[in-house]
């Protein structure tokens, strides 16, 4: 479905990404792993069109997204949750809901408040807060805002970028068993994760990313069976 | 010097009502800011540029008074879209300096361009409602000082409703908070940006017209000035804080009707400056200024 092709990535003189290509699959949760330093944020910020790759290519359901930047690729299907999920602090639930529905024409306004309703069912304690300011919610509640943000523009395909970074362990259980049930009602997701114990229960598939290149892909008992990653990734050896 | 409180009262109407001039300076100035966070230090001088083109409006073509109050804040967003993309659009991100040195190189620009064009000599605005005084029990009140602040308050209004009320408006919050969230929403920030500048631009001139109708005259040894007040607005009321620009605005033409009173006209500016001197110690993020933290 996506499918990234030997991707060259650079800030100023240094190549964060060098060659990466890989595959998301339709209706699975793919998952890439690494190391801090690894290339994992520039890899999702070349994907969503925030960063213009040297070479490589991005293409999505065949349509090519390779520097088209971050507005046109939304409008082709590709949402980004970004890391320290950035929500619009000074501005209410409901209005950074608004925000994620800003591709949706004038005409679609029936549709995007209907979109709104289906968030709040989804999470109810955005329903509970959607006057209050973002910056004044948890960092639970704020991760689940930039998710329901990212949705609110019908994407085909959700990209995550560390959504369990700085979350206790009972609302990092929640986020993931939000991610599980928004990939059994159909969403693929490209999931970007330091936490691989938690990203087993949920991916369909490795990437493991280092020091700007794939070091390793596959399924989870693959992935489990791996010496390296298994000392380096799931504690113990 | 003699003056009791009857005298501050009707100096500090004055002031404030002569500062809704100021404010709406600040206004334009924080609402740059807040898109941008960069100081676009050009913006007062084009204000002053739409006025001038304004009046031109009039003693070269002949137009109606009334067209300049068109013409003049309509050159003034153009300038501002035109400084946009010469100081700020295509300079590199981070750094910092390179905008504000290339608006106050077009700052100087505009003042030159003024000066060369008109021989560094003031020219007459006419005046707006020059007959119209009002009396408020002991107090009087100028007409058209009276029209200024309501003219203010009207722009004012429609800042407030575009900001908060259209699909612009939330583009253009989301842009000023976050500016990569915004661009993941699918927001045009480049375009939002720009749009903010044309708006603040359209301010600009209209604060330049009305300022230049109720001195009376249009000069080159405005824009100084202007940009000076609109800066010591900005950051009395906040950094990027909409409320606070307005709010100091006032607050900014009330002192110095107070101190143009108490110390006369040689000294008035000298106590405004030490007012910005006090909040820059005391409270340097102004009356409602959040501290700024963006990525």
């Amino acid at each position: 479905m996506l499918s990234v092709n030997n991707l060259v990535t650079s800030y100023g003189l240094i190549k964060a990404l060098k060659g990466v290509s890989l595959e998301a699959k339709e209706g699975a949760v793919t998952c890439i792993l690494g190391p801090n330093g690894a290339g994992k944020t520039t890899l999702m910020f070349t994907l969503a069109g925030i960063l213009a790759p040297d070479s490589g290519t991005v293409s999505l359901l065949e349509h090519n997204l390779t520097g088209l930047g971050a507005p046109k690729v939304l409008r082709q299907g590709l949402a980004l949750v970004p890391e320290n999920r950035l929500v619009f602090a000074d501005m209410s639930v409901h209005e950074n809901l608004l925000a994620g529905a800003f591709t949706q024409s004038r005409a679609m306004a029936a549709q995007v408040n209907d979109d709104i309703d289906k968030m709040y069912a989804r999470f109810p304690i955005l329903k509970a807060r959607h006057d209050q300011p973002a910056g004044t919610l948890s960092g639970g509640e704020q991760q689940m805002l930039a998710l329901a943000r990212a949705l609110m523009s019908r994407p085909s395909i959700l990209l995550m970028d560390e959504p369990s970074v700085g979350l206790s362990p009972l609302i990092v259980d929640e986020i993931f068993a939000i991610i599980k049930q928004l990939n059994k009602d159909g969403m693929s997701i490209l999931l970007v994760e330091q936490n691989a114990t938690k990203a087993l229960q949920v991916a369909d598939y490795f990437y493991l990313l280092d020091q700007g290149k794939v070091a390793f892909s596959g399924t989870p008992d693959q992935l489990k069976n791996d010496d390296v990653i298994k000392r380096a990734y799931l504690g113990g050896g | 010097m003699n003056f009791d409180h009857i005298d501050i009262i009707q100096s500090t109407i004055d002031g404030v009502l002569f500062g809704s001039i100021y404010a709406l300076i600040g206004l334009g100035f924080t609402l740059i800011f807040g898109a941008m966070h960069k100081l676009n230090m050009a913006y007062a001088a084009s204000g002053i540029a739409g006025a001038y083109t304004g009046l031109m409006s009039l003693t070269i073509l002949g137009m109606p008074v009334l067209m300049a109050f068109i013409i003049g804040p309509v050159t003034a967003g153009l300038i501002g879209l035109l400084l946009y993309f010469a100081c700020f659009r295509f300079m590199p991100r981070g750094n910092q300096l390179a905008p504000l040195m290339a608006s106050i190189g077009a700052l100087f620009f505009i003042d030159e361009l003024i000066i060369h064009e008109t021989s560094g000599s003031p020219m007459s605005f006419p005046a707006v409602l020059p007959d119209a005084y009002f009396f408020l029990g002991e107090f009087g009140i100028r007409g058209d000082l009276l029209m200024v602040m309501g003219f203010s308050f009207i722009l004012m209004a429609i800042v407030m409703l575009l900001l908060y009320r259209t699909k612009l408006g939330l583009g253009t919050r989301a842009t000023s908070q976050q500016p990569v969230a915004a661009l993941l929403c699918g927001i045009p920030t480049h375009r939002t940006n720009g749009t903010t500048f044309v708006l603040a631009g359209v301010l600009g001139g209209f604060a330049g017209c009305l300022l230049a109708a109720s001195v009376g005259v249009l000069s080159p040894l405005l824009v100084l000035p202007l940009t000076i007040k609109g800066l010591i607005v900005t950051v009395i009321g906040g950094l990027g804080s909409i409320r606070g620009a307005i709010i100091a605005g006032f607050a900014v033409g009330a002192a110095e009707g107070v101190f143009l009173l108490v110390r006369g006209v040689n000294e008035r500016d000298i106590y405004v400056f030490l007012l910005l001197f006090l909040f820059l110690v005391f409270r340097p993020n102004g009356l409602f200024g959040t501290t700024i933290n963006r990525d």
